[in-house]
């Protein structure tokens, strides 16, 4: 990355830890992490072990949530501003300000993480503390793809308020209604679907994979069955391979498509 | 920076929004783009920013071919340019000095250089407030220290007189009147032209995609032929109703009166004339102005005449 590339992703930081509105979903996951570390010092020995698995489905909603609000906006925001010609008059390809932008609102995705996920790790006995900050790397990748759907969904917007509502669609859509979509499938089909297209659907989805992966690392394979939850999850590579090309997938083509369009500005 | 468009065409579907223009940009001059909405003119300032694909013609920037020169030629090019968008709105969060330190920062200009600019554009006070908080043309006065921060050779300024107050346009003066001494070329866009004439060396009328006019002030008015306006005081009031009449007859012109001070239209070569009629009435002229027609009017008699 040149000196603007470097610049920018400073400038991006610098903007991002002032946005109210990821100040306040930070705040948000802070306090509700908080709350579930607090929980887990306070419960009995039994419910301890909850801990990280409750902080984990509270990630699971809150993380692509913060990710879609940092980067929904690095390019359509410039571009009603009227700054994204401003910015690509500067000697600096588009697709190190796309990438220099991701950076600068990643690192600041990962201190939100880090602070949420530190909060919680502060309300526990050192051991669960670090156990919970074990979460950490998953966390960053989850937050890392749903970022890279923000800016994806940033560069095909004409509008703000466009590219707003994309961002609330995709997390209703990956978040929330991936799982019941996949349950109505398997009632309309009467558990005829095969093992092998759940589990394909559940990797298909960042959030999905997520909480499976974790919750089968943190309570094993056995409780996830007595959970009805028989899902055969990729191997290791494979789900390597899967979050890179979740992150860098859609970073690719909201860059390409800055790339081919005529007039940038518009 | 010598630049020059040489056929220029960039079309947006059926939409021909530049249609083979051919313009140049010379060092330390202060060119002004003016035109109709729609005329191309923000089309141009994005194929100097290398913001457009163009579908013909060719941007030599000192002699080489922008395009062909490779992504470092156009990064070189762009290091050297200065630029004020339309209506810019920055950052809301950040402060005028936050904002001005990521360019400088992108711009590989020293620190110190931050506060001499916040000088020029009248933002001291204001440096450490959020953007927010800024009115229109201070957003304009912060979006001139952006765009002159590294001493662009090539500042293009896209409608710079919107929003600006008096303050606002003396900082812009001073502006132009810096790239000017210092040799640096300016482009700007206006719809103001009563406002920009006395600053500009030339200007280039764009119409429908294409360059409908382009020369200095002077050789745009000549070109029109457009009439000048002339007062006159007379030296006495008796005659005054006399040598309206002689005036007006000889010019075929109405002319307006007010007790000795007569006025009317003339072309530019009577002048003479229209003392000779006086004197012919037996009388004198105790005080008299000449008033040119302004690039206002030169550019809409341009425009009329181009269509």
């Amino acid at each position: 990355m040149n000196r603007v590339g470097r610049a920018l992703v400073i400038h991006e930081l610098s903007e991002r830890l002032r946005d109210r509105w990821v100040l306040v979903v930070t705040l948000l996951f802070i306090l509700l992490a908080s709350g579930v570390g607090l929980y887990g010092r306070a419960a009995e020995e039994g419910a301890a072990a909850v801990t990280a698995p409750s902080l984990v489905t509270l990630a699971t909603f809150l993380v692509p949530l913060v990710a879609l609000v940092l980067g929904h906006d690095a390019i359509v925001g410039e571009r009603e501003r009227h700054t994204l010609g401003l910015l690509l008059s500067l000697p600096v390809g588009r697709g190190e300000v796309l990438l220099a932008k991701f950076v600068g609102r990643g690192l600041a995705l990962a201190l939100a993480i880090g602070l949420g996920l530190g909060a919680a790790a502060l309300m526990v006995d050192p051991a669960q503390g670090r156990a919970l900050m074990g979460l950490l790397p998953s966390t960053l990748l989850l937050g890392g793809a749903f970022l890279s759907i923000g800016v994806l969904i940033s560069s095909i917007s004409r509008r703000h308020a466009t590219a707003a509502s994309l961002a609330v669609a995709v997390w209703f859509l990956l978040v929330l209604f991936w799982d019941l979509g996949l349950l109505a499938g398997l009632v309309a089909t009467d558990g005829a679907l095969p093992q092998g297209v759940i589990a394909a659907l559940s990797a298909a989805n960042p959030a999905g994979l997520y909480r499976l992966a974790l919750l089968e690392r943190l309570t094993g394979a056995a409780a996830l069955q007595e959970l009805g939850l028989v899902v055969k999850l990729p191997g290791g590579w494979a789900q390597a391979g899967l979050w890179t090309s979740w992150i860098l997938g859609p970073l690719a083509v909201g860059g390409a498509l800055l790339l081919r369009r005529k007039a940038v500005t518009t | 920076m010598h630049v020059a468009l040489d056929g220029i065409a960039v079309h947006f579907g059926p939409v021909h929004a530049l249609a083979g223009v051919d313009l140049a940009l010379a060092p330390g001059e202060v060119a002004v783009l003016a035109g109709p909405n729609g005329a191309g003119k923000s089309t141009l300032i994005g194929v100097l920013l290398g913001l457009l694909k163009l579908d013909a013609g060719r941007v030599m920037v000192d002699g080489r071919d922008l395009v062909a020169g490779g992504r470092r030629f156009q990064r070189e090019v762009r290091a050297q340019l200065g630029y004020l968008p339309e209506a810019v709105a920055f950052a809301e969060n950040l402060t005028g000095r936050q904002v001005l330190r990521f360019f400088a920062r992108a711009r590989g200009v020293k620190k110190g250089r931050i506060a001499e600019v916040l000088e020029q554009v009248g933002l001291t006070a204001a440096a450490d407030r959020a953007v927010r908080g800024y009115s229109r043309g201070m957003r304009q006065r912060l979006g001139l220290g952006i765009a002159t921060i590294h001493k662009p050779a090539l500042l293009i300024l896209d409608e710079p007189t919107g929003g600006l107050d008096q303050q606002g346009l003396t900082v812009l003066w001073e502006v132009l009147e810096e790239a000017r001494r210092e040799g640096r070329t300016v482009l700007l866009s206006t719809h103001d032209l009563a406002l920009i004439e006395k600053r500009a060396d030339r200007v280039h009328v764009l119409s429908r995609g294409r360059l409908a006019a382009s020369g200095t002030p002077e050789s745009l008015r000549r070109e029109t032929d457009l009439p000048v306006r002339v007062q006159v005081e007379l030296a006495d009031e008796e005659r005054a109703e006399a040598v309206a009449g002689g005036l007006s007859q000889a010019f075929g012109m109405p002319v307006d009166l007010d007790t000795r001070r007569v006025g009317l239209d003339v072309g530019a070569d009577d002048l003479f004339g229209v003392l000779e009629a006086i004197r012919s009435q037996q009388s004198s002229v105790s005080w008299m102005r000449v008033e040119e027609p302004g690039l206002d009017a030169v550019y809409e008699a341009l425009l009329e005449a181009r269509t």
